[in-house]
């Protein structure tokens, strides 16, 4: 009864969205079938203030259109003194989804939430290695750099599009760097567990 | 008052540290300071045993005699002069002005002792049993002649291996040995004592009959006589006064006037044998000295890199230069000090070892006076030699900005164009040696300079050995063999410890050397050079200027030689040779040692250590 | 006799196989490189990366000759190197191996071309023909200028191009660099990329151990390392320049 309440009176009027969501999601899925808000809780922790600024009802509405692709299924469950929750369950489609996302190298321009979560899910779910991970990444990115990098030396002196692939360069070290913090601390995790 | 304290303590934790280069330290001056001791205590030795005699036996002021010049015939056939001596001559002296006592005219007989089965020449005094007034001997061994009784000069006694008790012969008469006793009267035994003749024999006292009876006329082949004067000091005045020529040089034949000896020559003589000893002590002594200044300098030169940072920290925490320096001085001077307090005591007790037990003086072997100015002379070099060689590198240190001292490039190497040019046209270990080298000039002129020291010393003794071998015209002359023996105990001492100081010095430069050009020698394996053509170019790095070094020491001890033996003496080529071809061996057996060990750890171990 | 003509060029320059090193023992035991398998073509350039203590330098001095290894074998132009005396090393070094260190490592008291000359010198040419060699590559490394210059009066990028230029003093068959960017600002750092990307064109074969994003992008191939062992390998050049529109923010 208070869940639909509260649906209902945070309408996103704003609000950041999360290109990954379905994606996260399902990964998170793949471990256990999970309640709805144990869901929402799980991202919430993996964003810390980040998660204020993402929209509420997201998730839920995020389950729902995975329901509908066929993705997910859900099973009503029921309580002694609470209205019924639904739990959701990840099918062999979703299965497939988690791992091509998994594998997938491409970055998106403002990256870090989307590769965090990424290593998240998967260390959560112990779908993969968040090292192994890291690594394949930060091999894609090199390729890239060494790609920018070159055409940005070939450039003469002085040269404008020169500024700009320099830019593409220094973007790249910058994330490079931080996918370097994330393999010591995952692999610093690793130790730890 | 606190910052001495802190001084000190900076100081003492600093030679803790270092345990081994602090006992190096001590070692190179003890040496020097033990040899330098040595050759002053030896150097006044006989002074105080020969005036205890002179005190205990009423010693002459001035000794005269006269004597019967044998003739060429009776020299021939060895008989003694026919003509009776004159004591006219002698008698007139006991009148003299500044005559205050005299004893004698004693007959003096030459008698050929026969004892233990040697036979050697003695001159007999004819005595009477009563003390004399002056030169009364003093005995050490039995009791004053009697009627078949002899006694012998102490020196003489020693020689020839008789005691009181013993029998001997004296021109075929049997006598008995009564007492052993020393005098003043003339230097002991086998000193050549000059009066109108020239005698290597030593003194027997007989009584006067005894005496003439060893003579087939009853007549003594000279006289002798002992005047006390007035005045002590005038004595050689009165001596020469008198003298037809000089004492030694010989009254014509058969002449009625005596030769005076004064006291102040026979005490000079008695010093004569120890004297020589003194003498290469003294010379051997400062050459340590000089050698120790170049090892000090060395082990300064050596730590002062790792001294750059300290003072550095010194600085950067308030120490005004002077503390600085007093800092760096005061661990130098405080081993220094110590070697200097071990040298006497070493050089103090080991003087008697070098001293002939039968020097026949009273109270001579035990315990030669360690006098104040002997001490104060030792301590001043000493302390002389730590300041000298600490002095400039403290100076420099002290001065250098704080912030290059903590940076420690207050120590970059030399950097010599021509000598890099030069080395890139030899083959590979004398590049590499010679770069080395270059770096640390200063080193190179330590190690050159404490060869050439080393060498002078061992070509002026090889010098010394020759002119003693020279002047031993007899060979079975007591006084020659004895003066050669004296020599040959001390020149060894001498040699070994300039030889030993040496290598110390040659291995502490190579092991510094090594450590200075580990990253050096490091980079050049990691760019293509072995590790033997590496060792080999530190061999030569050292062996270069021991060569150098040997060479510049031969002019230099010739020198030395002439300086302080009054004559030019060239030893043979060969022997020359030789040291030169020694030295260069040894040096580069001594460097292969450190130089091999440091090839043990591998490339990328030192040159990751090298950026730490 | 120059030992370069003597070793074969076809096959791979640098080869290791089970290659393993260890320091200490019992609980001390450390395994810097674990079970190493690397080949390096000739004319290729490979960069290794990783976190520090992961045991690349120490790869880099096993393949150098500068250390031995505890196991396996390393092979330079076919023929075996790892059971070779320090004598035979040291020749190796000479004529086939070139050197670059994080620390530059040039003399202090040398000048610039002193300093690039010092390999030929060892290898025993004749000094007119080392100087001439060492003008020529100060020229390559654009330091002509400074050829007389003590390594104190250069800047570190400086420095480092002279000790690139002594690595090829004897034209080795490999240079080994090791963090050559590490002690260098990003200026320096440009310059010495500049220097790695020109030295690739010339065909020479580079192995360079680097943490620099940058600098291992210059490289063919990429290998990444951790704990003593390779963990990931990727072909870098052949890039599409569709590549580089996804990148700087083109969206399809």
């Amino acid at each position: 009864m208070q869940e639909a309440v509260r649906l209902s009176m945070e309408e996103p009027a704003q609000g950041y969205q999360l290109r990954v969501v379905r994606e996260v999601l399902l990964a998170l899925l793949a471990k256990e079938a999970s309640h709805g808000y144990q869901l929402r809780a799980r991202l919430q922790l993996a964003l810390g203030p980040l998660a204020e600024a993402l929209n509420a009802g997201h998730v839920y509405v995020t389950l729902t259109r995975l329901e509908k692709a066929g993705l997910v299924t859900s099973e009503r469950v029921g309580q002694a003194d609470r209205p019924d929750r639904k739990v959701y369950e990840l099918t062999a489609a979703g299965r497939a989804r988690v791992t091509d996302w998994l594998e997938d190298t491409s970055w998106p321009k403002p990256a870090p939430a989307e590769f965090h979560l990424k290593l998240v899910a998967a260390a959560a779910a112990g779908l993969a290695d968040p090292v192994r991970l890291v690594d394949a990444q930060r091999h894609a990115l090199l390729a890239g750099l060494a790609v920018a990098q070159r055409a940005a030396l070939a450039e003469p002196d002085g040269s404008i599009a020169g500024l700009l692939l320099e830019g593409v360069v220094l973007r790249l070290q910058a994330d490079l760097r931080w996918l370097e913090a994330c393999a010591r601390y995952w692999n610093a995790t690793k130790g730890r567990s | 008052m606190s910052r001495a304290l802190l001084v000190f303590r900076l100081a003492s934790r600093d030679l803790r540290r270092r345990p081994v280069e602090a006992v190096l330290l001590l070692l190179a001056i003890t040496g020097a300071t033990t040899v330098l001791t040595l050759g002053l205590v030896l150097h006044g030795v006989t002074k105080g045993p020969y005036e205890s005699t002179r005190e205990a036996t009423a010693g002459p002021d001035v000794v005269a005699n006269v004597i019967s010049e044998p003739t060429e015939r009776e020299r021939a056939e060895r008989r003694p002069p026919a003509t009776p001596v004159d004591s006219a001559g002698l008698e007139a002296l006991t009148d003299a002005p500044g005559v205050v006592n005299h004893s004698g005219p004693y007959p003096l007989v030459l008698a050929s002792v026969g004892a233990n089965g040697h036979t050697a020449e003695a001159q007999v005094q004819g005595r009477d049993a009563t003390p004399a007034l002056v030169d009364q001997p003093k005995l050490t061994e039995g009791r004053w002649v009697r009627d078949g009784g002899a006694v012998f000069e102490a020196a003489f006694a020693t020689a020839i291996g008789v005691g009181a008790g013993d029998s001997i012969t004296l021109n075929g008469r049997s006598f008995q040995v009564v007492g052993v006793a020393v005098s003043a009267a003339l230097a002991p035994y086998p000193v050549v004592s000059c009066l109108s003749f020239c005698s290597q024999s030593g003194v027997v006292w007989l009584t006067r009959g005894d005496a003439l009876s060893l003579t087939p006329r009853r007549r003594a082949a000279g006289l002798i006589l002992n005047l006390k004067l007035a005045n002590p000091a005038a004595a050689p005045a009165f001596a020469a006064a008198r003298n037809p020529k000089g004492p030694g040089q010989g009254a014509p034949p058969g002449s009625t006037q005596p030769t005076l000896l004064a006291w102040q020559d026979v005490r000079e003589e008695s010093a004569d044998l120890v004297r020589n000893q003194a003498e290469v002590l003294r010379t051997g002594g400062w050459l340590l000295v000089l050698l120790a200044l170049a090892s000090v300098a060395v082990l300064v030169g050596g730590r002062m890199a790792d001294q750059t940072r300290r003072v550095g920290l010194l600085k950067a925490v308030g120490g005004t230069p002077s503390v600085v320096a007093a800092v760096l001085l005061a661990e130098y001077v405080v081993v220094a000090l110590i070697a200097a307090a071990v040298g006497l005591a070493a050089g103090w007790l080991a003087a008697p070892l070098l001293i002939d037990p039968s020097a026949g003086l009273v109270g001579r072997a035990g315990a030669p006076a360690l006098t104040i100015s002997t001490v104060g002379l030792v301590t001043a070099v000493t302390f002389g030699v730590a300041v000298a060689a600490t002095v400039v590198p403290a100076v420099r240190a002290a001065r250098t900005s704080t912030v290059l001292a903590l940076a420690d490039s207050a120590r970059a190497p030399r950097r010599t164009p021509w000598l890099i040019a030069l080395s890139a046209r030899l083959p590979v270990p004398l590049l590499l040696g010679l770069r080395v080298a270059a770096r640390r000039p200063r080193r190179i002129v330590l190690a050159t300079a404490s060869i050439a020291i080393t060498v002078s010393g061992i070509v002026a003794a090889l010098a010394a050995h020759l002119d003693l071998a020279a002047d031993v015209v007899d060979p079975s002359s007591p006084l020659d063999i004895t003066k050669a023996d004296r020599f040959n105990e001390v020149l060894p001492v001498i040699t070994i410890t300039l030889a030993a100081l040496a290598a110390v010095n040659a291995i502490f430069i190579t092991w510094a050397t090594a450590l200075d050009a580990r990253h050096s020698s490091a980079l050049a394996r990691a760019l293509g050079a072995t590790p033997q053509q590496v060792s080999a170019g530190l061999s030569a790095a050292q062996v270069l200027p021991a060569l150098v070094g040997a060479i510049l020491g031969i002019p230099g001890g010739i020198a030395l030689f002439a300086a302080v033996g009054d004559s030019m003496t060239v030893p043979p080529l060969w022997q020359l040779l030789a040291v030169v071809a020694g030295t260069v061996l040894v040096a580069a057996a001594l460097t292969a040692i450190p130089a091999r060990i440091g090839g043990r750890r591998s490339v990328a171990e030192i040159l990751q250590s090298e950026l730490a | 006799m120059n030992a370069n003509e003597s070793l074969p060029r076809v096959g791979p320059v640098l080869r290791t196989s089970g290659l393993e090193k260890e320091y200490g023992h019992g609980e001390g035991l450390v395994r810097a490189v674990d079970a190493v398998e690397l080949e390096v073509a000739s004319g290729e350039t490979l960069a290794v990366m990783g976190p520090s203590g992961c045991g690349k330098s120490t790869l880099l001095h096993l393949l150098g000759g500068l250390e031995r290894p505890t196991a396996g074998e390393v092979w330079l132009a076919g023929r075996r190197i790892d059971e070779l005396s320090e004598k035979a090393l040291a020749r190796l070094r000479r004529h086939a191996i070139g050197f670059v260190f994080q620390a530059f490592h040039l003399m202090d008291e040398l000048t610039a071309a002193e300093n690039v000359e010092l390999p030929a010198l060892l290898a025993g040419r004749s000094p007119r023909a080392a100087r001439r060699r060492a003008a020529e590559l100060l020229e390559e490394v654009g330091l002509t200028d400074r050829k007389e210059h003590l390594p104190s009066a250069l800047s570190g990028g400086q420095r480092q191009r002279v000790a690139i230029a002594r690595a090829l003093s004897n034209d080795p068959l490999v240079v080994l660099a090791d963090e050559p960017t590490g002690n260098l600002d990003s200026a320096a750092t440009l310059d010495v990329l500049r220097l790695l990307e020109s030295l690739r064109s010339t065909g020479q074969t580079l192995l360079i151990v680097t943490h620099d994003a940058r600098i291992a992008a210059t490289a063919d191939r990429l290998i990444s390392m951790r704990d003593g062992t390779f963990v990931e390998e990727t072909r870098l050049t052949h890039g599409p320049t569709g590549r580089l529109a996804e990148l700087a923010g083109l969206e399809r």
